[in-house]
């Protein structure tokens, strides 16, 4: 009997480490076929024309685009911010700042530092944000409106934007992100050689934290010497240069970052706008569009460009990043939830198999499972119950796979992108990639199953969000 | 060894080499950031030779030591930025120096990144070679290259044949880029009558048509409104036929008339907008009353174009809507009429 008993625990606990290095193992291969087919994207690419060059080559026919600035209480940073926005290197752009009724003197700071009045502006009402107290326009300043509005949250004061502007492209950003200058001209790219197919653009978000900022520009790109912002850049790294990309070429792309991403304002409306009530705002964008568009079998392209166009800080503060993670990991699961039927749904083909395939997988299967691996695996194995090569595989797909792909990541910028300046970053960075795996991220897995746990109780809000601050001069 | 041993060594296997890989990366940077400072000494040489300011030889082959590559990224680099003699004794010097043959030769090369850089960088060596080659570089099996290479020879002058660019760049039916207009736009420059040929050519889709027509916007040949007249009646697909109207509007002739009151009736709310924008652009004054009637559009660009217009064309209109009118219409009127100052 204790023989049949100490069989039956036996199998059950290989049943349960197979189960955690399949996933494992499912992942990693998910992974390393993005990492070909960005590798593929990234050598298909057209070479990253000099600004100049893509001035002569697209500013004729470039389509208007309105830049969303959301802003809540930015009293301190808003001059520099609106002067770098007016700065950017388009033909024809406004820069609509949206003050999310802020408790600061934001309105009051932009609004006198600028000499703008009250102005009246005949807008679109379609989607819906809480009500907007006034406009403020100064003829001096004529690709500047400012919309002072109650408080809602970043995604009603991009829907008040949305409403407002007259442009047929607009590009949402943070309140703290800092464009290159041309940043819009490179993005805009699939908008003027696709004009009838492409319904929104995505860029490469880098991490500002560490560089030398000067006006409102990045003018120096440095390494943080923060370890967390240090390992955020292979995490970046990843998401944008690897995932991101490979997800766009297969034409299953579910996120387009809040910190830039330029949409056609059209079909935006169609979808309603940003969504309420969820902290994933940017990806349930992107989901709806993919939903309706694929609902309507219209044929459309979300794409992805290569190219850094924005700079953003990242926490360095282990609190604040891992409110984030818990933030992020619930927004997956808000959008994953629901849009659940999309999933494995031939109606919504690759987005429905890849793009919801790969949130099943890393998303909402992942944490879970990984973190159930890393209690169970060593425990059974330790009192007996598994066998030595179970241990090893499971270490292999969380460490030495997890190493792997870092530092594959890692490679491919280093071949196709070099945008790091020194060899001792690449040093720095290598030695990232593998020491992430030992620690951090077995405390971003910690940090994501928070975030299931605040979705199970439908915890609201975006937690507080304390920023450094742009390094300057 | 079973699988899962399999699978740890073989993940072992894996790190080790992407990290021995990344140490030759590291190893390769290193010694690239030697070659940098060596480079950047080149470059400050080659500049002067470019600026003719050194009595250093530049009769082909390159000078001894310098970088054929660094020399002609440099050459291209330093002539999109100049204009004027400065540019014209670049050229000159960067000729001398076989820029404008190695680029001819990189068009033969298998990447189509470098084989576009090359197309777009021949535009700067009008030579007749570079011509002949940039005409040859029309069938490149890559889009990317073959508009570029479209595009360069329209900035030498020498733009293709329009009907010739239709078939070979796609334009209109696998090609969609508004780069297509930039291209018609040099040849409007040159040969009109050509793209006006197009326009009466059943053969040619729709989508070209509808670039030829925008390109053709920016002359004041009035022989077309008719033409476009006759084609927006034809048309049903709303992306092309806005394009016809826009078109209308730009020529700002009344004789565009006919087509622009049936896109104000079109059941796609895109064209009626796009219709009211270019009544209001032409002043077609007969129009005012189907303006007004779009104030009370359920599309919101649709009334804001339509209130526009009515500025120009009866802004009597405008105003009574605002004091009597039904909404949405009213708010159009009214909010219009306050946001220019004319309440």
């Amino acid at each position: 009997m204790t023989g049949e008993w100490q069989e039956w625990l036996t199998t059950a606990a290989e049943a349960i480490a197979l189960v955690v290095i399949t996933t494992g193992l499912l992942q990693t291969a998910f992974y390393i076929v993005q990492l070909v087919y960005a590798g593929a994207a990234l050598a298909r690419r057209p070479p990253i024309a000099r600004a100049s060059v893509l001035w002569r080559r697209y500013a004729e026919e470039a389509p208007p685009v309105a830049v969303l600035a959301p802003a809540y209480n930015e009293e301190v940073t808003i001059i520099e911010s609106v002067n770098s926005l007016l700065a950017l290197h388009y033909p024809d752009f406004e820069v609509i700042v949206i003050n999310d009724g802020s408790s600061d003197r934001t309105l009051e700071t932009v609004v006198s530092h600028f000499g703008l009045s009250r102005v009246e502006r005949y807008h679109d009402t379609k989607v819906k944000h809480q009500p907007i107290r006034g406009l403020y326009a100064a003829s001096r300043f004529p690709r500047l409106l400012v919309i002072d509005k109650e408080n809602g949250g970043k995604s009603d004061a991009l829907n008040a934007g949305i409403n407002v502007a007259r442009m047929p492209i607009f590009c949402s950003i943070d309140a703290d992100s800092l464009l290159e200058p041309d940043a819009l001209l490179r993005a805009v790219r699939p908008f003027v050689e696709d004009p009838h197919l492409t319904v929104a653009v995505g860029g490469t978000i880098r991490i500002a934290n560490g560089c030398r900022i000067d006006a409102g520009r990045v003018s120096h790109v440095r390494l943080p010497r923060n370890f967390f912002a240090l390992i955020q850049i292979m995490e970046y790294l990843r998401a944008f240069l690897m995932a991101r990309l490979a997800l766009s070429t297969m034409q299953s792309l579910t996120v387009i970052s809040g910190a830039f991403g330029l949409f056609q304002r059209q079909t935006v409306l169609e979808v309603g706008g940003y969504t309420h009530g969820t902290v994933g705002e940017d990806m349930e964008l992107v989901i709806k569009l993919h939903r309706l568009l694929r609902e309507r079998k219209q044929d459309y392209r979300i794409n992805f460009i290569p190219e850094p166009v924005c700079w953003t800080e990242v926490p360095e503060d282990l609190t604040v990043l891992g409110r984030q993670r818990a933030r992020w990991q619930r927004g997956s699961l808000e959008t994953f939830s629901r849009h659940k039927a999309m999933l494995f749904n031939p109606r919504y083909g690759r987005v429905g198999f890849v793009g919801f395939g790969n949130i099943l997988l890393v998303d909402v299967i992942g944490p879970l499972v990984e973190m159930l691996g890393y209690i169970l695996v060593p425990t059974l194995w330790a009192v007996g119950l598994l066998s030595l090569e179970y241990l090893l595989a499971f270490l292999a797909v969380t460490f030495t796979l997890g190493i792997f792909l870092s530092v594959s990541t890692l490679i491919l910028e280093e071949i196709e992108l070099r945008r790091f300046p020194r060899s001792r970053d690449l040093a720095v960075l290598t030695v990232i990639a593998v020491l992430e795996n030992f620690g951090y991220r077995q405390l971003a897995n910690v940090w994501r199953l928070r975030g299931w746990w605040q979705f199970m109780r439908k915890q609201q809000g975006w937690g507080k969000m304390t920023r450094k601050g742009f390094a300057r001069p | 060894m079973n699988g899962l041993e399999a699978l740890w060594f073989g993940s072992l296997t894996l790190a080790a080499f992407s990290l021995m890989i990344m140490a030759g990366l590291m190893i390769t940077r290193s010694f690239s950031v030697y070659l940098a400072s060596i480079r950047e000494t080149e470059r400050k040489r080659l500049v002067a030779v470019l600026l003719g300011q050194d009595s250093l030889p530049v009769t082909p082959p390159p000078p001894l030591g310098l970088s054929r590559k660094l020399c002609l990224q440099l050459s291209v680099e330093m002539i999109q930025l100049v204009r004027g003699e400065d540019r014209v004794r670049f050229i000159a010097a960067a000729t001398a120096m076989g820029v404008a043959e190695r680029l001819r030769h990189q068009l033969d090369s298998g990447s189509p990144g470098v084989r576009l850089v090359a197309a777009e960088a021949l535009a700067h060596f009008p030579d007749d070679k570079s011509r002949q080659r940039l005409r040859l570089a029309i069938d490149d099996p890559n889009p990317n290259v073959r508009i570029a290479a479209a595009l360069s020879l329209a900035q030498v002058g020498e733009p293709p044949p329009a009907a010739e660019l239709v078939y070979k760049l796609g334009i209109g039916t696998s090609e969609n880029s508004l780069l297509a207009v930039s291209l018609f736009r040099d040849v409007a420059e040159r040969r009109p009558d050509e793209l006006k040929a197009l326009l009466v050519d059943p053969n040619i889709p729709a989508g070209a048509k509808a670039a030829v027509i925008e390109s053709l916007s920016a002359s004041s040949d009035y022989t077309i409104v008719p033409m476009i007249v006759s084609l927006a009646g034809e048309e049903e697909d709303p992306r092309h036929l806005t394009r016809y109207l826009r078109a209308l509007g730009k020529f700002g002739h009344p004789a565009g008339e006919p087509a622009i009151k049936r896109g104000l009736q079109s059941r796609h709310w895109e064209v009626r907008a796009t219709a009211a924008g270019a009544a209001g652009r032409i002043g077609l004054v007969a129009l005012a009353p189907n303006l007004r009637q779009l104030l009370g559009d359920p599309e919101w660009w649709v009334r804001f174009r339509a209130g526009e217009a009515l500025r120009t064309t009866g802004i009597e209109h405008l105003r009574d809507v605002a004091s009597s009118g039904t909404e949405p219409a009213r708010t159009a009127a009214s909010k219009i009429l306050a946001e220019r100052g004319l309440e």
